[in-house]
């Protein structure tokens, strides 16, 4: 019996492993969301008030150290504003002459939907949500909530989807420093769920701690950048000096151990990857760097198996 | 032993599996600890295999991690496999050893989820891991084993009194009836 069940499990593993996301054992998958995504929600309705009881006494204990925290960066972020509204004028000047207003947030079509499951593995970070392809949501739509990015749609059925958060070992997000114009990839290191790490920066750049990390959206190729610009990911902890490269860590923004309730940023029309595709043929060239930096960044999610 | 309650044996297994499945991922996965999150599903294919064996810890253990993978988009066959062996191993220990100590559940537990996270972790490694692996992992499981070993013993209490009246040969009973031929009780041989 242990044979025959540890053979089938390898075989299980081989056929999966081997096979694109589109596959047969994917479809599987995704029809077992189909079927078991309204009892999930119902499961998840049922036990809110449990999970509510259990999380208050945890956000009593973390809401006043997080109180003196939020007045500090209150007070920080304040300064932050006066000093940005100039340059906010002169960006939205910049994108209406490049076009790429079409290809920010306001492209997108937000899908408000609450998670009903997380996975408890250290290997995955994943979480399902209750809307699906009914709600218009499809694969590699971006996932946010009012504190930033969360991650991206891996897998959809009717009413229900898998959301891949970034700190999943399968993401990889292009992004830039907030101060500066230095791109990289945001990749998760497996084992610390509260650290990514932004790496492959020009050796030049000197990020600060405290910095903000948003997605760079560049918009430059066909195989783009799958998030709006302006994302904020997270901020700077520290800075690692690497040959060639430079790398920091970075705090996720979102409290990706706390989720509730998610957008998903979804197309208005067909496949967004397309309409980024026509629209690029319609862009000067020129943008050399900033579409190695998009392709890298779906390297790096493809490469995942995401 | 009665044979309605071996019947139910499959029923209540099955039931136990849905419903600790959904716990699992609709609240405690949203409860950190210690900045962790407890996994249930080691402990319960543990305990399935320490009260019914080899045979069925290694069916349940198969079973559940293929509606773990299922139900969380994890690579499937991977938690199957994982919890195949998990479940095997520790009904083995039932068989071989029938350990009555108190501890038992948490030792066994404790070693049963240690055991599931460092071979999903060499099993990850070995299918290739595009992002870079910090040394916290090592911390992360060993939390994980401590938060679970912290729970073993209430849920191995709540999995024996659900499955206590179906078991085929229940340990304890096995036990009560050595304990009363040994102290003097009378055999039922001699009570005839």
């Amino acid at each position: 019996m242990l044979v025959l069940l540890v053979v089938l499990s390898l075989l299980l593993l081989t056929a999966y492993f081997g096979e694109s996301p589109s596959g047969r054992l994917h479809g599987v998958q995704r029809a077992f969301l189909t079927v078991v995504s309204p009892i999930q929600n119902g499961a998840n309705k049922a036990l809110k008030p449990v999970r509510d009881t259990i999380g208050w006494f945890g956000d009593t204990l973390n809401a006043k150290g997080q109180r003196d925290k939020l007045k500090r960066e209150n007070n920080a972020l304040r300064k932050q504003l006066v000093a940005e509204q100039g340059e906010k004028t002169s960006l939205r000047q910049l994108q209406a002459l490049y076009h790429l207003d079409q290809l920010g947030a306001g492209e997108y079509h937000p899908v408000t939907a609450t998670v009903v499951g997380k996975s408890p593995n250290i290997w995955y970070s994943t979480v399902t949500i209750d809307a699906g392809s009914n709600a218009g949501v499809h694969v590699d739509d971006p996932v946010v909530n009012g504190e930033g990015l969360v991650g991206k749609v891996a897998q959809v059925a009717s009413d229900g989807a898998y959301v891949d958060l970034i700190t999943d070992s399968s993401m990889g997000v292009s992004a830039r420093l907030g101060k500066s114009t230095a791109t990289g990839i945001v990749q998760p290191k497996v084992g610390e769920p509260g650290d990514l790490l932004l790496q492959y920066l020009p050796s030049t750049t000197q990020p600060n701690r405290g910095e903000f990390v948003v997605t760079s959206g560049t918009v430059a190729s066909p195989d783009d950048s799958l998030y709006p610009p302006g994302l904020l990911i997270g901020q700077v902890t520290s800075v690692n000096e690497e040959t060639g490269f430079k790398s920091v860590n970075v705090r996720p923004a979102v409290n990706l151990q706390n989720l509730d309730i998610v957008q998903v940023l979804t197309s208005s029309a067909g496949s967004r990857a397309a309409g980024i595709a026509s629209l690029a043929e319609q862009l000067p060239a020129g943008k050399g760097d900033a579409g190695t930096e998009a392709g890298a960044e779906q390297y790096a999610s493809a490469g995942g198996g995401g | 032993m009665s044979s309605g309650g071996s019947a139910s044996l499959p029923l209540r297994l099955a039931a136990m599996l849905v419903l600790v499945t959904f716990v699992q991922v609709g609240v405690i996965s949203e409860i950190p600890v210690f900045g962790v999150n407890a996994d249930l599903s080691p402990l319960l294919v543990a305990f399935v295999g320490l009260l019914c064996g080899s045979t069925v810890g290694a069916t349940y253990g198969f079973a559940t991690g293929l509606l773990v993978d299922l139900l969380l988009l994890q690579t499937l066959g991977l938690s199957s496999l994982i919890f195949t062996l998990v479940g095997y191993f520790c009904g083995r220990v039932r068989e071989l050893r029938d350990p009555q100590a108190a501890l038992t559940p948490l030792l066994v537990g404790a070693a049963a989820v240690a055991a599931s996270l460092v071979g999903y972790s060499l099993m990850e490694f070995m299918l290739g891991v595009d992002a870079p692996v910090s040394l916290e992992l090592l911390r992360q499981i060993v939390l994980v084993t401590l938060v679970d070993a912290i729970i073993a013993v209430p849920l191995w209490l709540l999995v024996r009194a659900w499955l206590e009246s179906a078991l085929p040969d229940d340990p304890r009973r096995r036990r009560r009836r050595r304990r009363a031929y040994t102290t003097g009780g009378l055999s039922p041989l001699s009570r005839s």
